[in-house]
């Protein structure tokens, strides 16, 4: 099993010593790899930390070190950056709240009627996954114009179903939530969906014979034999989603750009303003860390489910 | 696998399904799949109106007046060219899908395939930035990109991304499971390593090498955030970040804006049909290793 092909005429020396000769090859293949990897994902982590512990003026070629400052001008009431980035922080929670066990259940739901042969099945499937492959911003100004304060389909559709005035969804607080949720729902739900149909093909459809010769109810086959069939993909599902509500960044900037009065803008979005639009690198910077550490929990997770798949050699 | 040929097996002739009793499901189905293709019927059908239409009420469920000029307007924008920002996409893409997908096989293979010091402490090494979140490297990268240089260049949207570990970690999965009989024949014939790698472990691993291709290039081809602040040169911007300028320059123009997103979605959904197989099969098969 040891690599033979090995360079070992480096040297001239026969070197009679016991032969744990370290191959130089496979050191190759991985150097190319390597040096990205440091470059852009293991300086940056340092580089970063750099970066919030000084004052980065972009002008002023003297950074100077200000310590901790940023971070804690997080927990200074008063300042901007205090206010709004916890602020915009609780905007992504209450939109993960929300969003997550919709993209979870609705996606159950979905993969359970389709889970069985039907006419069409192809083409629902291809129907709830479509939407999907969009890009964000086609995505957002897609909701923007359904939800569009007066004339958007929904209002549309309001007024000839039920004859109620229209409703200006995308600059009322709390309704400017509406054309985000249901827009990413509609966006997202295939995704979990494909991977609840992969699963339900798992569980052994002997269980269910078993049930029900046993005089089991569909309801009970669903709740002792389903449900706990599909616990480990549902984890999955659920850390992954998490994951991306946490990162809500598109959605919300393209349908109502974070507004009104940035009650729907998210933690990234804020952070961005902070670092591109106000030039606060320093300040952006210390906020990527204090986010990054929350959303470590998710990562750590998503980290820990991958980790246990790992295949040996 | 084996374990699903005797439930396979033993699976009793169903009784011939009726069909009043799957009916109630086919027709919420149906319900289901006109909910969801409704925002796609109404994009459609706006960018097919003229503006004066597209807000008139009572509404215009189906368009009385069809008219390209919306299409016109925005093909000959002077905001910004949208099939030159989907030639940049394209480009940008696929320059990172070939790289990204060769870079990858080059790491995954000694991590699979070769015994040597280290290679399970890198492996893990590399793993675990998976749990860095990207909000963390975001300021101190593109900081660096204005070191280099960078901003408003490709280089920016394709070389910070190479380093990504997932498509590693995905492809050692693969080479692992092919039989080392095959690549030890081929060594006692003399053959090199990259000659094994090329030959043989690569055309065997097709299947998880299109799955890695179609997510890598779906990832660049959507990714939103970078581009927006790395690629501020209207001429230079991908499609995704193009589209956004029409939505801030025809801010309630929405029949153009429609036309744009139609336009936009375009390529992405023929790209859905030529690899839907590979998206669906990754999506599965990446998702959850039983």
């Amino acid at each position: 099993m040891t690599i033979t092909q090995a360079p070992a005429r480096t040297t001239t020396a026969p070197a009679p010593t016991p032969r744990r000769r370290v191959p130089l090859e496979p050191y190759l293949y991985l150097l190319p790899h390597a040096l990205l990897f440091f470059v852009f994902t293991v300086y940056p982590i340092g580089y970063g930390l750099y970066i919030s512990l000084h004052r980065w003026d972009l002008l002023n070629p003297v950074k100077a070190f200000v310590g901790s400052e940023f971070y804690r001008n997080l927990f200074t009431p008063g300042t901007p950056q205090a206010d709004f980035f916890w602020k915009t922080l609780w905007n992504t929670t209450f939109f993960t709240i929300v969003s997550v066990p919709l993209l979870l259940a609705a996606a159950l739901g979905l993969a359970l009627l389709l889970f069985r042969p039907i006419f069409g099945r192809t083409f629902f499937r291809a129907v709830f996954f479509m939407p999907g492959i969009l890009t964000v911003s086609v995505m957002g100004i897609l909701w923007r114009w359904m939800f569009d304060n007066q004339i958007g389909l929904v209002n549309a559709a309001r007024e000839v179903l039920v004859n109620a005035p229209p409703i200006p969804w995308l600059s009322t607080e709390g309704l400017a939530w509406v054309p985000i949720v249901i827009g990413t729902v509609w966006w997202t739900l295939g995704f979990n969906m494909t991977l609840y149909l992969a699963a339900l093909g798992n569980v052994p459809l002997s269980l269910y014979e078993a049930a029900s010769l046993d005089g089991a109810t569909p309801w009970q086959q669903f709740r002792f034999i389903t449900v706990p069939m599909l616990a480990p993909v549902t984890l999955f599902v659920f850390v992954t989603t998490a994951l991306s509500s946490f990162q809500l960044f598109g959605q919300s900037l393209v349908i109502t750009g974070g507004g009104p009065s940035r009650s729907t803008q998210s933690v990234i979005q804020y952070i961005t303003e902070e670092g591109f639009t106000n030039a606060q690198y320093s300040s952006a910077a210390a906020m990527g860390f204090a986010f990054g550490l929350i959303m470590l929990i998710f990562t750590a997770g998503q980290f820990g489910l991958m980790a246990r798949d790992v295949k040996g050699d | 696998m084996t374990n699903l040929a005797p439930t396979a097996a033993v699976r009793p002739v169903r009784r011939r399904r009726r069909m009043p009793r799957d009916l109630p499901r086919f027709v919420l189905l149906c319900v289901l799949a006109l909910i969801f293709l409704a925002p796609v019927y109404w994009m459609i059908s706006t960018s097919l109106k003229s503006e004066a239409d597209a807000i008139s009420l009572p509404v215009q469920w189906i368009p009385t007046q069809l008219t390209l000029d919306n299409y016109r307007e925005i093909l000959t924008s002077p905001d910004g060219n949208i099939l030159r920002w989907t030639g940049n996409s394209l480009y940008v893409a696929l320059a990172f899908t070939v790289l990204h997908v060769l870079l990858c096989a080059l790491t995954a293979y000694p991590l699979a395939r070769m015994r040597f010091p280290g290679r399970n402490s890198w492996f893990w090494f590399i793993l675990s930035s998976l749990m860095i979140p990207g909000i963390v490297t975001l300021i101190p990268t593109y900081i660096m990109m204005l070191n280099f240089g960078w901003i408003n260049s490709y280089h920016a949207l394709i070389w910070p991304g190479l380093s990504g570990v997932f498509g590693v970690f995905l492809l050692r999965q693969f080479f692992i499971g092919i039989p080392r009989e095959l690549e030890e024949a081929a060594r006692l014939d003399g053959a090199s390593s990259l000659h094994i790698l090329w030959r043989i472990i690569l055309p065997l691993s097709l299947p998880a090498l299109a799955t890695l291709a179609v997510f890598a290039f779906m990832g660049s081809w959507n990714n939103f955030l970078w581009p927006l602040y790395t690629v501020t040169d209207v001429d230079k911007m991908t499609l995704p970040v193009g589209i956004t300028t029409f939505s801030q320059r025809y801010v309630t123009e929405y029949g153009k804006l429609m036309a744009a997103t139609t336009l936009a979605a375009v390529p992405a959904l023929i790209a859905y049909l030529v690899a839907q197989r590979f998206l669906e099969a990754g999506l599965s098969t990446t998702g959850l290793k039983e």
